[in-house]
């Protein structure tokens, strides 16, 4: 058997009677046979993680080709809106009634929080959750409890993995952060592909489909209130709530950023946001400053007001503010009986 | 056999039988490389995915039904009614016939359920209205129907009753535009329980759990508080900075 391979590479000093098919022996058919087969069963498995891909990960030409939110036309926002409902159908078998709903003119949204009624039951973390279709595993939360001590307004003091039978405690006020919406937002200048904006309503988005996941916004945000899809969010089908708007709660694919958004799915058509809704203790307040009348509006001219972090220059629409302190939650009760001596 | 003629070639034959030999090794090896190449990249991928790389506690369960708005109770109709043995009642219908005390200090007989814990104010009648028990009294002797305890709150807590008026205490609900028709104006016993007005202290549900949230404090440390963002901090060194700390002041308040 040694001899036509010899011969064969001998060339013309070959004495065997086959004729030398030039690159073709039975050894050479198997063992480049073996290298094909062996090769491209190693690029099918190199080719694994695209298992993973389902759902809104999937690549699809339309989504590739789908331009910025800003340049799209009705018709091509028409598109993209009907692949998301596929999409979404497919993945969590509901089908969503989502909508590309515009800034309403003559408003400007502003959120304003009271410390002195927060009792940092955390609801209205989890109302948002539950609202927004954040991933669940690993959970993503939009607002932030911080549990500061009194006296203390520096929230390098804050504790926001506070864990208590009951709250609020004794000796303790609570915060909760979420975005602020800044007038001049630092998340949006940072952004090398103009992924996110502020919209004419103050509400500061992101085009889920244009992020590229560089997270520079996060870093840049000065109240940590941008969230970044490390993992494929999950969500349980039975948790999505089928309510959403391309701008705010559709659901989001693995690498892209979210925050909050003012619920804008619900505000832009004059509902409240939903962890206003959920505030057991009405701490929280909503509205549009550019009317006088309105709750914040008042807020802003009658309270003592202030906003995080205001050296930075970034302009929040969040503010905070307190009450006085109510006289009669000092006193004690008159015992029985001793009426008659006052 | 074949060895021994190969010498017997010409030079030429020799360099043409020479580099098909060294020339292979070049021309074959990069397909090698790259067949391995693609192994390789295929034990790593097929052992590593599946597992997720997002580091994070999963989240912790609780109850859904925690997700609700709290303590809200509906304001009572005029002329208030009151369930007793299944039927409902109206007060009068009781107290028409009972003398009531006017002191307001016996423990009640009826209406059992109701725990007054409001300051100062622990007396019956220092609101309901001790001649009209549907009709709540003010402090000038006026009664006012339950549908306006606002007014009656206010006698009081003025500051409060301001800022509700303003919109900036209490909640509404439904829609910001308060001139909409669904913007819901909530009254002071929708929320407060007039008899035990100060909120209840609730469970909080659960924190953040995700890596980029910061680590879990240490059981809120000494003092309670700790920094969520400084993960690496040495807290051994800062527990024992702060013990010197407090001992030096109170080296200082001996002296």
């Amino acid at each position: 058997m040694r001899l036509p391979v010899l011969n064969k590479s001998a060339g013309a000093c070959s004495k065997s009677p086959r004729p030398a098919h030039p690159g073709m022996t039975r050894r050479s058919f198997l063992r480049r046979g073996a290298v094909a087969t062996g090769g491209l069963a190693a690029l099918a498995a190199s080719l694994s993680p695209l298992r993973d891909l389902d759902g809104t990960d999937s690549f699809s030409v339309q989504k590739f080709l789908q331009k910025h939110y800003k340049e799209m036309s009705p018709e091509e926002m028409e598109g993209a809106l009907d692949r998301i409902r596929s999409e979404v159908e497919r993945r969590y078998e509901v089908r969503p009634e989502i909508r590309d709903i515009k800034a309403m003119d003559g408003v400007e949204f502003v959120y304003a929080l009271n410390l002195s009624r927060c009792i940092g039951c955390r609801k209205c973390v989890h109302a948002c959750v539950a609202e927004n279709n954040q991933s669940r595993d690993p959970e993503i939360q939009y607002i932030r409890v911080l549990e500061m001590p009194r006296g203390s307004i520096d929230i390098e003091d804050g504790n926001h993995h506070y864990d208590r039978p009951t709250v609020p405690a004794e000796g303790h006020y609570y915060m909760p952060i979420q975005c602020h919406q800044c007038a001049n937002p630092p998340c949006v200048k940072v952004c090398p592909v103009e992924a996110t904006w502020q919209e004419p309503d103050g509400i500061t988005v992101i085009d889920y489909d244009w992020c590229i996941g560089c997270r520079y916004c996060e870093a840049a945000c000065p109240y940590w209130a941008r969230r970044f899809n490390f993992s494929k969010p999950s969500l349980p089908k039975d948790e999505l709530n089928p309510e959403m708007s391309y701008l705010s709660n559709r659901p989001r694919q693995r690498g892209v950023m979210e925050k909050c958004h003012f619920c804008l799915h619900r505000t832009r058509q004059g509902r409240m946001p939903a962890c206003l809704e959920i505030c057991p203790t009405g701490a929280r307040k909503f509205g549009n400053v550019l009317d006088p009348e309105s709750e914040v509006s008042q807020i802003l001219k009658s309270k003592r007001v202030f906003v995080l972090k205001a050296e930075v220059g970034t302009l929040p629409r969040f503010f905070y503010y307190f009450d006085e302190r109510d006289p009669f939650s000092q006193m004690t009760p008159i015992p029985a009986g001793t009426e008659g001596g006052s | 056999m074949t060895n021994p003629e190969a010498p017997s070639n010409t030079p030429g034959r020799e360099a043409s039988h020479a580099s098909p030999s060294t020339g292979a090794a070049p021309a074959f090896n990069p397909g090698w490389l790259l067949g391995l190449g693609f192994v390789v990249l295929a034990c790593v991928f097929w052992f590593s995915s599946g597992g997720d790389p997002t580091p994070g506690a999963p989240t912790p369960a609780f109850d859904v039904a925690l997700l609700d708005a709290g303590q809200r109770t509906t304001l009572l109709t005029d002329p208030p009614t009151v369930l007793i043995a299944g039927f409902e009642q109206r007060c009068n219908a009781c107290h028409k016939l009972f003398e009531s005390d006017s002191d307001g200090t016996r423990p009640l007989t009826q209406h059992g359920h109701i725990e007054l814990a409001h300051g100062l104010n622990d007396r019956c009648s220092n609101c309901h209205d001790r001649d009209d028990r549907e009709r709540l009294v003010l402090h000038d002797g006026s009664s006012v129907p339950y549908a306006e305890t606002a007014t009656l709150c206010a006698q009081c807590h003025g500051p409060v009753y301001r800022d509700w008026q303003r919109g900036t205490h209490g909640k509404t609900l439904g829609a910001w535009d308060l001139t909409s028709a669904d913007a819901q104006r909530l009254s002071c016993t929708e929320c407060h329980d007039a008899h035990s007005p100060a909120f209840p202290a609730l469970h909080p549900l659960p924190g953040p759990n995700t890596l980029r949230m910061g680590e879990p404090s240490w059981g809120g440390g000494h003092h309670g508080a700790r920094n969520p963002l400084r993960r690496w901090a040495d807290h051994a060194h800062d527990g024992a900075h702060e013990r010197e700390h407090e001992h030096g002041d109170d080296d200082g308040g001996e002296h």
